[in-house]
C-alpha cells in the first residue's frame, strides 16, 4: 500500500522552540485521517510541512512520494485548506472560481459552480461578507475542484457553529467519495473525526502518540473494572493506557496485544468493555498518561 | 497568474489611472497659456546679455500669476512623491497583506510555484509603477519646458520663487528624462522587500517611507555629485551677470552663478581663492563696499587677486548621470526583488 504522507524524524523548530520533534510516521492512501492534539502539539507544523509553507528543520516528509510544494505539478496533487479558511475578502465567489480555473490545470469547473449553487453562495457577494460557514465552504470548493490525490485540512471546522460544521463536514465527505481523495484532517473536536474519520493520529507534545486504522484501534482497546487490584499483576501483553482507581475499585483501560471480539477474558472479576473513540482519544491525549512503547502500527505500511 | 495579478491589482490601476487623468486635465489646460506667454516674452529670439533680463523678467511676472507657481510646484511634488506612493501602497502590501489574511495559503497552494506567483506581480506591478511615474514626468515636462528653456537662458542674479532651478538642481534632477524610472522601480521594491521582512503592512509601509525619504535626501546631496568626477576650473571674476570669460558671483557666500564657456553647468561647489590658494567665504573688508567709495565687487576680488575655483559637470553630462542614476535605482531595486524571492522560499512560514 503506498502512502500519501510519509516522514522521518521530522523536525520544524521556530528559533530555539521546537514545533514539531522526531515525527515519524507513515500514512497510507484511501483515509480519511484524524489529526488529533491538543493546542501546541504541532498539528499545523505538520500539515503545513506537508503543503511545502515550511521547510523541515531536521528529517525528511514526502508527500504523494515527492517534495511537498517542488513542482506546479505537485502542488496540483494536493490541496489545502488552510485554518480559519482564508479567502480574498475584497474578490467576490465568482473572482474565487476563476482564479482556481486560472491556476489549476486540473480544475473542475462543474465541480465547483455545483457545489457554490448548492451552497446557494451568490457568486456576485464579496467573500468578505459572507459568513465564517460559506466562507469555509468557498475554501474547500476551491480545495476539492483542484480534484487533488490528497486534500489537507487545518481546523476547518474549528470557528464554525455545529449546523455549519456538520454541512462542511458533509460536504467534504460526498467530495471524498465520489473522487476517492485521500484526506488528512486536524482537529480537537473528537465528535467530528468520529464522523468522518476511518484513521487516527494522536499527537502529543510533537510527538505521535498512536496511529491506526479507527476499527482497529478501536478492536485492540478494552476498558477493564473489577476489584482494586495492581495493574502490574495483569497477564503479559496488555498494555495499560489509563487507569483510575476508587478505594475498592480499579478501571483501566488496555491496549490487548492480539485483537479480541468481546466476551470476558483474563479474568472473571474484571469487566470487559469496549472503548469509544472519544474515550480512546483522551486517554492518549492525556500527557499523565505514560504510554508504554510498543506502538501498534496497525494498518500502517512499513 | 497575470489574470490573477490583474484581478487583484484593478483598483490600484484604476486609481492611478484616475490620479493620472485629473493630472493631465490640469496641465492640458494651463500648459498652453504657460507656451503662449513663453512665445510673447522673446525669449526664443534673445542671445547674449538681453536674455538674462528677459529671463528675469518672464519668471518673476510668471511667479505671481496664477496658477503658475502652484502648477509647478504641484508637478515637482507630484513626480517626487509618487514613487513613494507607490511604494507604501502597491509595494508594502503585496506580500505582508496575503501574510496577514492568511491568503497567501490560498495562493501558494495553487497549482503555481509562489517563484512563479511573485515573479508575476512583482513584474506587471512593477512595470505599472515604472509607466505611471514616467507618464508624470513626461506630462509634467512637457508643461514645464517654457519655464525650464528660460531659465537655462541664464537670468541675473536669484531665480524669482518658487522657480527651483536648472535642470541639474536637486529637485529638478529627478523629475525628468528617466531617473522616475528608476525611483519608481526602486521605491516599489523597497515596499515589498520591507512587507516580505516584516510581515506586516502598515509597518512595512512607514518603514518604506522613511528608507525611501532618506534615499531621495541623500541622493542630491551626498551621491550624486560624485557620480562622475567634475570638472575643475579657475575663472577669472567679472562683473554680474558675466560673460563667456568671466564668471558672476553671488557676492553673498562668493560662489559662481555660471560656468564661462559652459552654458547650463551643474556647479557643485565654487569659491573664491585668493593669488595665494587661499579660499575665502565672505568679501574681503577691502572690497566689501563699506563707506563711500562704492566699487563694483568683482572688479575689486580681481584687482586683488582673487579668482574662482569652481568644480561643475558640464551641461553635456546631464544623460550620463541621468542613465547612471537610473541605473543605481535600478540595480537596487533588482536587489531588492532578489530579496523577496529568497524570503519566500528560504524562510517559509
Amino acid at each position: 500500500m503506498s502512502t500519501v504522507i510519509e516522514t522521518s524524524g521530522l523536525g520544524k523548530a521556530y528559533r530555539r522552540t521546537w514545533a514539531l520533534r522526531d515525527c515519524t510516521l507513515a500514512i497510507p492512501e484511501g483515509h480519511v485521517v484524524g489529526l488529533v492534539g491538543p493546542n501546541g502539539a504541532g498539528k499545523t507544523t505538520l500539515l503545513r510541512l506537508a503543503t511545502g509553507q515550511l521547510t523541515p528543520t531536521r528529517g525528511t516528509i514526502s508527500v504523494l512520494g515527492a517534495r511537498p510544494a517542488a513542482s506546479p505539478a505537485q502542488l496540483a496533487r494536493v490541496g489545502f485548506v488552510e485554518q480559519d479558511t482564508p479567502v480574498y475578502a475584497r474578490l467576490r465567489v465568482a473572482d474565487h472560481l476563476r482564479l482556481g480555473a486560472w491556476l489549476n490545470p486540473g480544475w473542475d469547473g462543474e465541480l465547483a459552480q455545483r457545489r457554490i449553487g448548492q451552497l446557494g453562495l451568490d457568486p456576485r457577494q464579496r467573500a468578505g461578507s459572507l459568513s465564517g460557514g460559506q466562507r469555509a465552504q468557498l475554501a474547500l470548493t476551491l480545495a476539492l475542484a483542484k480534484r487533488p490525490e490528497l486534500l489537507l485540512l487545518d481546523e476547518p471546522v474549528a470557528s464554525l457553529d455545529p449546523l455549519a460544521r456538520r454541512d462542511f463536514l458533509r460536504g467534504l465527505m460526498e467530495a471524498v467519495a465520489e473522487h476517492a481523495t485521500s484526506v488528512v484532517l486536524s482537529s480537537h473536536l473528537i465528535a467530528d473525526l468520529e464522523r468522518v474519520c476511518d484513521y487516527l493520529i494522536v499527537l502529543v507534545a510533537s510527538q505521535v502518540r498512536i496511529a491506526g486504522e479507527v476499527s482497529a484501534l478501536l478492536a485492540v482497546h478494552r476498558r477493564l473494572s473489577g476489584p482494586r487490584r495492581d495493574p502490574g499483576t495483569l497477564p503479559a501483553g496488555q498494555d495499560v493506557i489509563e487507569e483510575s482507581h476508587t478505594d475498592k475499585q480499579s478501571t483501566l483501560l488496555v491496549r490487548t496485544g492480539l485483537v479480541r471480539t468481546g466476551g470476558p477474558v483474563h479474568d472473571p472479576a474484571w469487566t470487559v468493555t469496549p472503548v469509544s473513540l472519544e474515550e480512546l482519544v483522551l486517554a492518549y491525549l492525556n500527557p499523565a498518561n505514560d504510554i508504554p512503547a510498543r506502538r501498534p502500527r496497525l494498518g500502517v505500511a512499513s | 497568474m497575470i489574470r490573477l495579478s490583474w484581478l487583484q491589482f484593478r483598483t490600484q490601476a484604476v486609481t492611478a489611472a484616475a490620479a493620472l487623468a485629473a493630472f493631465a486635465v490640469l496641465l492640458a489646460v494651463t500648459g498652453p497659456h504657460l507656451a503662449s506667454r513663453y512665445a510673447a516674452s522673446g525669449l526664443s529670439s534673445c542671445h547674449g546679455g538681453n536674455c538674462g533680463t528677459a529671463v528675469h523678467t518672464f519668471l518673476s511676472q510668471l511667479a505671481v500669476t496664477s496658477p503658475y507657481p502652484i502648477v509647478y510646484l504641484l508637478g515637482i511634488a507630484l513626480v517626487l512623491i509618487a514613487p513613494a506612493i507607490i511604494g507604501i501602497f502597491w509595494g508594502a502590501p503585496l506580500i505582508a497583506r496575503e501574510l496577514e489574511t492568511r491568503t497567501f495559503a490560498l495562493a501558494w497552494n495553487q497549482s503555481i510555484t509562489r517563484t512563479r506567483w511573485l515573479a508575476v506581480k512583482l513584474t506587471l506591478t512593477g512595470l505599472a509603477a515604472m509607466a505611471v511615474t514616467e507618464a508624470l514626468s513626461l506630462m509634467y515636462g512637457w508643461w514645464v519646458d517654457p519655464i525650464g528653456k528660460a531659465i537655462n537662458l541664464g537670468t541675473t542674479g536669484d531665480l524669482a520663487n518658487p522657480f527651483a532651478g536648472g535642470r541639474f538642481s536637486s529637485l529638478i534632477f529627478a523629475t525628468g528624462g528617466i531617473t522616475p524610472l528608476g525611483y519608481a522601480a526602486f521605491a516599489f521594491t523597497l515596499g515589498t522587500a520591507a512587507g516580505a521582512l516584516i510581515r506586516r503592512t502598515v509597518p512595512a509601509m512607514a518603514l518604506t517611507l522613511v528608507i525611501f525619504a532618506a534615499v531621495q535626501v541623500a541622493m542630491p546631496l551626498w551621491v550624486r555629485p560624485h557620480l562622475i568626477p567634475p570638472d575643475r576650473t579657475i575663472a577669472m571674476i567679472g562683473p554680474v551677470p558675466g560673460d563667456d570669460q568671466a564668471v558672476g558671483l553671488d557676492y553673498g557666500n562668493l560662489t559662481a552663478i555660471s560656468v564661462p564657456g559652459q552654458p547650463g553647468a551643474w556647479i557643485i561647489s565654487s569659491g573664491a581663492i585668493s593669488a595665494a590658494g587661499q579660499q575665502i567665504s565672505a568679501l574681503p573688508f577691502a572690497c566689501a563696499g563699506y563707506g563711500a567709495k562704492a566699487q563694483d565687487p568683482g572688479q575689486c576680488l580681481t584687482s586683488q587677486g582673487y579668482r574662482e575655483a569652481i568644480s561643475y559637470e558640464p551641461a553635456s553630462r546631464y544623460w550620463p548621470l541621468q542613465w547612471i542614476e537610473t541605473g543605481i535605482f535600478l540595480g537596487l531595486a533588482l536587489g531588492l526583488a532578489g530579496s523577496c524571492f529568497w524570503r519566500l522560499n528560504r524562510r517559509r512560514s
